[in-house]
């Protein structure tokens, strides 16, 4: 062997490696006006909506599975795949029947039996499906179009759960696929949805392709949320990911891109200065920031020292630490149901109001027993609206004179580390911070954080008879009344008992060239009704 | 020769199983759980758990450990635990923007930073040099993504010659493909560039030193002759060693450069692998880069005997 046999035999081999079967798909160039380029909010990185629950998962799946029912931007439940349900005089039997001719993207029928196995998948997953499945007699196909669902006791909520927009939704799949155990993941993605998934062009972290379906009927109604007519008005939808937020920004001015879900706030000034690019909010459901307590160690074993730190806390501060100085973007939440839906409710909400009273809190800090120990408050620092709130907590702590044990960390050991039930010195902790989706806190039914069940609880492990007693009390409502007087009660429960401390509500923007038209706002983005010009 | 680079390919053999051991070690002990991120927000403690069992991470370490390493040795690297696709096939999609990176980068660095270093050599002390010192230091002080974000502002919003973000493969054009990496290539080069600007530099002026390029000069040959010829060849050993270990470099600045450029190579691959404790991606993408680090050491033992025929093995 010679080097010139060496050097000759390195460049055919990155030649080879270059030009051949290492090529990826192409990912920002061939743009026409009938591909919309989108960036979401987070990485598509599986494709099960009932595995894995995450948002971005659910956003994805709403293209490509439908649903029996669909939630409107009014919060009501409105048909979709269903043509008519009817129910027993003693409200226990629910028989629905499917509209004529839905097909799934292999172009098969959907039946009856691809419905029974999809909610029973469903309802072994979703808190309201468990709730359901709890009271079922039986789940089973009448014939190909009709089935029927047999409860013990009525279940006042059933449309809604079939309906909303809460992660998992109660999508359909084929039978096939549906049979899989919910606690594994599926690798077939046929569903009956608007748009069919280009598993060949996934790249899990980069890039994710939806087509049209030619076969998809859509209603007639006007497209509202996850309701009505679903009119696909582009050939193909691809989701680009990009996990830095500049790049994606520059690629939205460039026109590389067409619509971006989640602009950071600190770059939307920009992005409103560009002439071709729209800015508007996305979601008018919002967040809501949050940090919890752990009801199983001293200090916050004790109401008082959660009343004292809820007392002495600023959400002006919070919002600002999130949003910026946009007031337009933030309000104060005191309560904690979603601002400006039908349940909202301030009721208990006093203790959030007003000139904040240090002196007060921590006389309230001496009256629980508090001497000095340390409080182990974990922030996550790679998500902004953790971080954020972790600084502002940390001084609030501080200013009560209590010693914070900081815990600067990442999402992942947050997401690991809360679980844990040891004392904080020991592997657990005390606080930590997250928020919730607006969407997720319009009623008690997909809303975990709020319960406080104890044992069974969401992590803080929070213990509330009250909180719990109003939650059935919303759940067994006959009427919108009942349903509002029952999560007044709950609202002050859980602000007695401090399930959680709200550190505000917030908005964020999304952001569209303006040769895209046809953007819903709502808690996720819909791409029915979206066109596109050169 | 060939005996030696077998003996070499052989000997990386219990260098992997050493990695093997030490990635999945620490990933056992490091906090964070796939099950929690799978499961989403909402999810309650008892689903978490369930799908921990489902994935198996419930198991003791050295049953998973021991499964993990049968598998590999039948050439399996595993599965995904979110996407629910192979390892080898997520790493085979990534693998050519990340190699089409470092070529380019590669390419780049030696085409500009040889010659630098060598002009600031034969100019030792001048106006030059301390210019091309000068652009070193730059290089080696600014960090990739500050690079990154000025080229991208300048050369795509301002001048519009080039996208911001992207890849598209070979087969697709040359131009095409080129364009895409021309501003991430210079942005991960700038350190690499300065570091083999300035041994360049270093080497030349030891080797202008020498007896044997006096006699050069007294021969009457030309400035460039001398130069290329001569004294580069005999300063090419520590360049080569340079050039090779900035290879680890190069995989450590892809996976910032990837990600301001929004490149699906194996740099982002690793950094979302990592963020959502996907165990087996991470598991084989180190793995990979172990191999790689080794084979490229083993390259540049290989380069030395073209370099300077003296060297044998």
């Amino acid at each position: 062997m010679d080097r010139r046999t060496v050097l000759k035999g390195l460049a055919g081999a990155g030649g080879l490696a270059l030009s051949g079967g290492l090529s990826a798909p192409a990912i920002a160039q061939g743009a026409s006006a009938r591909t919309l380029r989108f960036v979401p909010q987070a990485n598509l990185a599986n494709f099960d909506p009932i595995w894995g629950t995450q948002y971005v998962v659910r956003n994805a799946a709403a293209l490509v599975w439908d649903t029996l029912y669909g939630i409107d931007s009014s919060l009501q439940p409105q048909r979709q795949m269903v043509e008519s349900e009817e129910t027993s005089d003693d409200g226990k039997t629910w028989t629905f029947k499917l509209r004529p001719g839905l097909k799934f993207h292999d172009g098969e029928p959907v039946l009856s039996k691809d419905v029974v196995a999809s909610l029973s998948r469903w309802a072994a997953r979703d808190p309201m499906g468990l709730m359901i499945k709890a009271l079922q007699q039986e789940l089973t196909a009448v014939d190909d179009r009709t089935f029927k669902w047999v409860l013990k006791q009525p279940f006042p909520k059933m449309l809604y759960a079939l309906a909303k927009n809460n992660s998992p939704c109660a999508f359909i799949m084929p039978e096939r696929i549906a049979q899989t155990d919910p606690f594994k993941q599926i690798g077939d993605y046929v569903g009956s949805g608007p748009m069919k998934f280009a598993k060949g062009e996934w790249v899990p972290g980069a890039k994710a392709v939806f087509e049209k379906f030619a076969d998809y009927v859509p209603r007639q109604e006007k497209a509202s949320w996850l309701a009505g007519g679903k009119q696909i008005l582009i050939d193909r939808v691809e989701w680009i990911v990009m996990p830095d937020a500049a790049t994606a920004a520059a690629a939205l001015q460039n026109g590389e891109v067409d619509w971006w879900e989640s602009p950071i706030a600190d770059l939307v000034p920009v992005l409103k200065k560009n002439k071709n690019i729209s800015v508007d909010i996305g979601d008018p459901l919002g967040n809501i920031g949050s940090f919890r307590m752990n009801f199983l160690y001293p200090p916050f074993n004790d109401v008082r020292a959660r009343r004292a730190v809820l007392m002495a806390m600023s959400q002006e501060d919070y919002m600002r630490a999130i949003i910026g100085d946009d007031n337009s973007l933030w309000k104060p939440l005191p309560g904690y149901f979603t601002p400006d839906t039908p349940l909202y409710s301030e009721m208990g909400g006093e203790i959030l109001k007003g000139k904040r009273n240090l002196d007060a809190a921590k006389k309230l800090l001496a009256e629980s027993g508090y001497s000095g120990q340390p409080v182990t408050c974990l922030v996550a620092q790679d998500q902004p609206i953790t971080k954020a709130q972790g600084d502002v907590t940390a001084d609030l702590l501080k200013q009560l004179g209590m010693n914070v044990d900081f815990v600067a960390t990442d999402w992942g050991t947050v997401g690991s580390r809360r679980a844990a039930k040891t004392p904080p010195g020991q592997g657990g902790w005390n606080m930590f911070h997250t928020w919730h989706a607006g969407a997720d806190c319009i009623n008690p039914a997909p809303y975990t954080a709020i319960r406080a069940n104890g044992d069974k609880a969401w992590f803080g492990w929070p213990t509330s008879p009250n909180t719990e007693k109003e939650v059935s009390s919303w759940f067994e409502a006959k009427n919108l009344d009942e349903e509002k007087a029952a999560i007044g009660r709950l609202n002050k429960a859980a602000l007695d008992d401090v399930v959680y401390a709200p550190t505000g509500f917030f908005l964020s923007y999304t952001a569209w060239r303006k040769n895209v038209s046809g953007i819903a706002k709502g808690p996720l983005p819909f791409f029915w009704g979206v066109s596109k010009t050169a | 020769m060939l005996s030696y680079i077998l003996r070499r390919i052989v000997a990386t053999l219990p260098v992997m199983a050493i990695v093997a051991l030490f990635v999945f070690s620490l990933l056992y002990i490091a906090p964070g759980d796939p099950a929690v991120v799978i499961a989403g927000d909402q999810a309650s403690p008892e689903d978490v758990e369930r799908i921990r069992q489902g994935l198996g991470l419930d198991r003791p370490f050295l049953i998973q450990f021991g499964s993990w390493v049968w598998r590999i040795l039948h050439g399996d690297l595993g599965t995904s635990i979110f996407t629910n696709l192979p390892v080898s096939a997520m790493i085979g999609q990534r693998l050519g923007p990340t190699l089409s990176l470092m070529t380019v980068t590669l390419l780049l660095t030696i085409v500009v930073a040889v010659p630098l270093g060598v002009v600031a050599a034969w100019k030792a002390g001048s106006f030059i040099d301390r210019a091309i010192m000068a652009f070193a230091v730059f290089g080696f002080s600014l960090p990739v993504f500050v690079v990154g974000y000025v080229l991208a502002y300048i050369f795509a919003l301002e001048l519009e010659w080039l996208p911001v973000q992207g890849y598209t493969p070979l087969t697709e054009g040359f131009w095409p493909w080129l364009q895409n990496l021309i501003l991430p290539a210079i942005a991960l080069g700038c350190v690499y560039i300065a570091l083999v600007a300035r041994i360049t530099r270093a080497t030349m002026l030891e080797v202008l030193q020498q007896d044997y390029i006096r006699t050069a000069r007294a021969k009457g040959l030309g400035q460039g002759g001398i130069l290329f010829i001569h004294a580069l060849k005999n300063a090419a050993v520590p360049i080569v060693t340079v050039i090779g270990i900035g290879i680890a470099l190069l995989i450590g600045g892809a996976v910032v450069t990837e990600s301001v450029f929004a490149i699906p190579g194996l740099g982002r691959l690793t950094i979302d692998a990592i963020l959502r404790r996907d165990y087996p991606v991470i598991q084989g993408i180190v793995l990979l880069f172990s191999f790689v680090y080794v084979l490229v050491n083993l390259m540049i033992d290989v380069t030395y005997t073209l370099v300077d025929p003296r060297i044998r093995y």
